[in-house]
């Protein structure tokens, strides 16, 4: 292993360490705009420029490789100088317009002049001029004045969605990022662009003029758009979430996510079920416990336990699934459970999966297998048939065709008692005899399983919507109601619990994610 | 004037003709080398101290013999004949008036280096210089010394002519992989050479058009006859240009290690009557400017380099007193902004930055601080850009600044170019060539 020395400090690195990575080890930062670790070394910003003993020029650390012996001065004289001027001439042609650019705050070439170069500027001509607001693909914007031009999005439509939408025009100064003729930025993950953008030259549409970033606060979230379980930072600003960012995980997404999920954020705030409601009647929870506490009991004692379903929802965190089925066989004394969730939907092979709900898996690990719940359609006939008389439903979505979904609605009238536990409005909530408000994952904290199996926590980022609460709060306050209390007072204690039978597997959110299995 | 090797079939109407070169001599050089074994040829070319005529004047032999000998994939044989640089013109001359010697010489290189294929990549703009390849490589393969089984010796080689798309910056030798592979003319980060990861990420020797025309000299005479044709290190005749307000401007052929007082005067006739010479760029407009004291300075590269300057293509350009200095950088500084790739910051904007800075001084409106500022810019950019290209536009406005800053001066005191505007015009058509 080839030992080198950066700024004084002799460290061990792997062969074939660059000297960027091998100064990030010895502590010491080494400014770049091209490079990014998931793609290609370009060493065309010419920020990282390093002095290496024994060569004349100075080399870029990004892409030189260690040898042994190797001694790097990252902040010398000349190093000084070469970060000052490529400063300088990025920012020839900027536009410096911080005030009205939605990276400002988040921007690398504002850090770095702040850190590195911080000197007047010594232009007097014109600027060149180039586009502005060219909608490069439906998602992205694109801001060619801004543009600093280090190919980062041209090689991450290269390298990692290989779709090759991108790429230089012209050259010298005039260059200008475009899409190739007769196409645009589409791909599926085209908004990474613009995360990955280390200036305001690409934004994401979705994202323009909302919010000042250093307004947002950030919370490690999981995306729930899909079984994938993309790792986030869940950003929001006074209750609201304002965007989604990927947050790197090399077990699960990597440094992306793909831009259908990034939006899923919306649902969170749109047709949310605020209140409990007693058909159609405003009731705070006191009051609608006692009333679903009172009509379970009535519909176990008329028609039994057995005709009473659960249906589960693979939305749900499994802290809420432990309690649902610990309220299911503790309480209810049924052991008939349904699943609910989103209808299978697009997938690709890369980040993107079929299965729309971030939590089936873990059903299976809450439930300690894949047939504990009965198919969906199957309930249709199940209540046709007066073998269901009583549905406890969690969330809204029914994981079959709108057909058989219409059919299900229609149902519900035959059923003796339609208790939903659920986020938003809907046909659902309307039919609802008993309407409980849930909150989003934004607003609880719990954990999901993603299709591979591996178990991620989410972070509570503000307060509940209305008068919503996390399922397994409104499973316990029931439990109370019925005369069965449960004996948790916080998330972590159902954590402890909820995995019992496999207790290797018990996971709590890291940056890395912990692979259950 | 001495005997002409490179230049020889120059004034042999119809050279270009297969017929007609075999009738001189043609291919001989060629059926010879398939006697030779490739490491007795690499040994020649060593031994004849033949220096790359591109401009960087590395050593050919030594180059060559960094070719992987063994390789899983084809190795490739690319000529530089992007000959882009301004005030050079030598390449054209012999794609030309004499396609076949160059050809000849490729197929040497290809034996010699067990390499495949071949491509002459060609500067666009020199359609009759690609017409002419192109229909000499046909008459080669119809004769049989390109295709299969060559002279009969199970030796395989295909050489294709490629126009390039008229950038100057595929004239470097990574960037015109780039355009060979078909994308944009961007240079590539050293190292890895190209004859290691060169085109198609295959092993690669990319030669410029005169150096390969030399070669089958080398395997006529000997790597020493031809050592002994020039001075210490730099080996063989070679093709000078000369231009400006001379007599006689064009190319000619000398031994290296000719000064450039010899090739004003014994080759270009000396200056115009009338005109007295100011300054001279030695090889190319990327070199630094040397005044009229350097002209007994000898015409190889460490002489050069030990002048101020650098040998580049070996093509002179001659100024005379009627040049305006400011004007002069200007115009070398728009052409390299213009033919700046674009792709790391220095150059992409140190180039035009600069520019408008010496279009500012030349118009009158530049200000005494602006002369610090280019020099700082020049600093800047030299040595911190990919390829050579960055260099290229610091070393001149440099050299012109530090050699004619009274010049510069006196633009900004007068708030004007003191130079008449008629010198402007024939000063476009001899720089700009």
């Amino acid at each position: 292993m080839p030992k080198v020395t950066v700024n004084g400090t002799e460290i061990e690195v792997d062969k074939g360490t660059t000297i960027l990575r091998a100064a990030a080890e010895a502590g010491f930062e080494v400014p770049h705009f091209c490079y990014h670790p998931a793609l290609s070394i370009p060493a065309n910003c010419r920020m990282c420029l390093v002095e290496v003993e024994g060569a004349w020029k100075l080399q870029p650390a990004c892409y030189s490789q260690v040898t042994d012996g190797m001694v790097i001065n990252t902040k010398s004289e000349r190093v000084v100088k070469a970060q000052k001027a490529v400063l300088e001439f990025i920012l020839v042609n900027h536009p410096v317009d911080c005030p009205i650019c939605d990276q400002a705050g988040e921007c690398k070439l504002q850090d770095y002049y702040v850190a590195y170069d911080s000197q007047e500027s010594r232009l007097r001509a014109e600027k060149v001029h180039k586009v502005k607001v060219f909608p490069i693909g439906p998602e992205v914007l694109y801001d060619g004045e801004r543009c600093i031009l280090c190919t980062r999005c041209v090689r991450f439509c290269e390298e990692i969605t290989a779709t090759n939408e991108l790429t230089i025009v012209q050259r010298g100064d005039r260059a200008e990022i475009r899409a190739f003729p007769g196409r645009e930025l589409d791909n599926k993950y085209s908004v990474c662009t613009a995360d990955i953008c280390p200036v305001g030259a690409l934004t994401a549409r979705d994202f323009r003029f909302k919010c000042r970033v250093w307004l947002l606060n950030s919370t490690d979230s999981v995306c729930t758009g899909c079984s994938n379980g993309c790792n986030i930072h869940l950003e929001h600003f006074r209750n609201e979430i304002q965007r989604y960012r990927p947050r790197f995980n090399p077990a699960v997404n990597d440094y992306w996510m793909c831009d259908a999920g990034r939006l899923t954020y919306k649902e969170v705030h749109t047709d949310r079920l605020l209140h409990p409601t007693n058909n159609g009647a405003e009731l705070n929870w006191h009051a609608v416990c006692e009333t679903v506490a009172d009509k379970l009991k009535r519909a176990i004692d008329e028609v039994g336990s057995d005709k009473i379903a659960l249906v589960l929802s693979p939305q749900a965190s499994c802290e809420d699934l432990h309690l649902a089925r610990k309220f299911a066989s503790d309480v209810i004394k049924t052991s008939r459970f349904y699943m609910g969730g989103k209808r299978d939907g697009d997938s690709d092979d890369f980040l993107i999966k079929a299965d729309k709900n971030p939590n089936r898996r873990g059903i299976e690990a809450v439930f300690g297998s894949t047939t504990a719940a009965l198919p969906f359609s199957q309930l249709v006939d199940d209540i046709e048939a007066g073998t269901v008389q009583v549905v406890y439903m969690m969330d809204q979505y029914m994981p079959v065709d709108a057909a058989t979904a219409a059919r299900f609605v229609e149902r519900l009238d035959k059923l003796k008692l339609f208790v939903f536990q659920a986020q938003h409005q809907g046909a659902l909530a309307q039919k609802a005899h008993i309407a409980l408000p849930v909150c989003s994952h934004a607003e609880s904290e719990g954990t999901f399983v993603n299709f591979e199996g591996i178990a991620q926590g989410f972070e509570r980022a503000f307060a509940a919507h209305g008068e919503s609460l996390p399922h397994w709060q409104i499973f316990m306050r029931l439990a109370q109601a019925m005369g069965k209390p449960f004996s948790y007072t916080f998330i972590q204690q159902i954590r402890k619990e909820m995995f019992a039978p496999r207790p290797d597997s018990v996971a709590s959110g890291t940056a890395e994610g912990v692979p259950v299995e | 004037m001495e005997e002409r090797f490179l230049s020889r079939n120059f004034d042999i109407p119809n050279a270009h003709t297969l017929a007609v070169f075999e009738k001189h001599g043609g291919y001989q050089a060629l059926k010879r080398a398939v006697t030779m074994d490739g490491d007795s040829i690499i040994n020649e070319v060593k031994k004849s101290n033949l220096r790359g005529r591109g401009g960087a004047g590395f050593p050919c032999g030594i180059k060559w013999s960094f070719l992987p000998k063994e390789s899983d994939v084809p190795k490739y044989l690319v000529i530089n004949a992007d000959e882009g640089e301004p005030g050079t013109f030598k390449d054209r001359y012999l794609m030309e008036l004499d396609p076949h010697r160059h050809i000849e010489g490729c197929i040497i290189a290809a034996w010699a280096l067990g390499i495949r294929y071949g491509y002459i990549f060609v500067r666009g703009e020199m359609q009759h210089a690609i017409r002419r390849l192109e229909a000499a490589v046909k008459e080669a393969y119809a004769k049989g010394y390109l295709g299969k089984n060559i002279l009969g010796k199970g030796f395989d080689f295909d050489l294709y002519v490629h126009p390039g798309g008229g950038a100057y910056i595929c004239g470097e030798e990574t960037g015109l992989i780039e355009g060979l592979e078909g994308k944009s003319g961007q240079p590539r980060m050293k190292p890895p050479f190209p004859a290691v990861v060169g085109l198609f990420q295959a092993p690669t020797i990319v030669n410029n058009v005169e150096t390969i025309s030399a070669i089958p000299f080398i395997i006529e005479h000997g790597g020493e006859w031809f050592a002994a044709m020039g001075v210490e290190k730099n080996g063989g005749p070679k093709l000078y240009g000369v231009s400006g307000p001379i007599k006689r401007p064009g190319v000619y052929e000398a031994r290296s290690g000719i000064t450039v007082r010899e090739l004003l005067e014994e080759y270009g006739g000396g200056m115009l009557d009338g005109h007295e010479l100011k300054a001279f760029i030695p090889g190319g407009s990327s070199c630094a400017v040397l005044t009229p004291d350097k002209l007994d300075a000898v015409m190889g590269f460490e002489t050069m380099r030990e002048a101020g300057s650098s040998l580049g293509t070996g093509c002179v350009t001659f100024m005379d007193t009627n040049t305006c200095m400011v004007r002069v950088a200007a115009r070398l500084a728009a052409f390299y902004h213009h033919e700046s790739c674009g792709q790391c910051t220095p150059c992409r904007e140190g180039t035009g930055w600069a520019t408008k800075v010496l279009d500012a001084i030349e118009a009158g409106r530049g200000r005494p601080e602006d002369l610090d500022l280019l020099l700082d810019m020049c600093s800047n950019i030299e040595g911190n850009t990919i390829c050579a290209l960055g260099d290229s536009i610091a070393i001149p406005v440099r050299s012109y600044i530090q050699v004619f800053r009274s010049e510069f001066d006196a633009h900004i005191k007068q708030g004007c170019c003191p130079y008449p505007a008629w010198t402007k015009k024939r000063l476009r058509s001899s720089v700009a060539a």
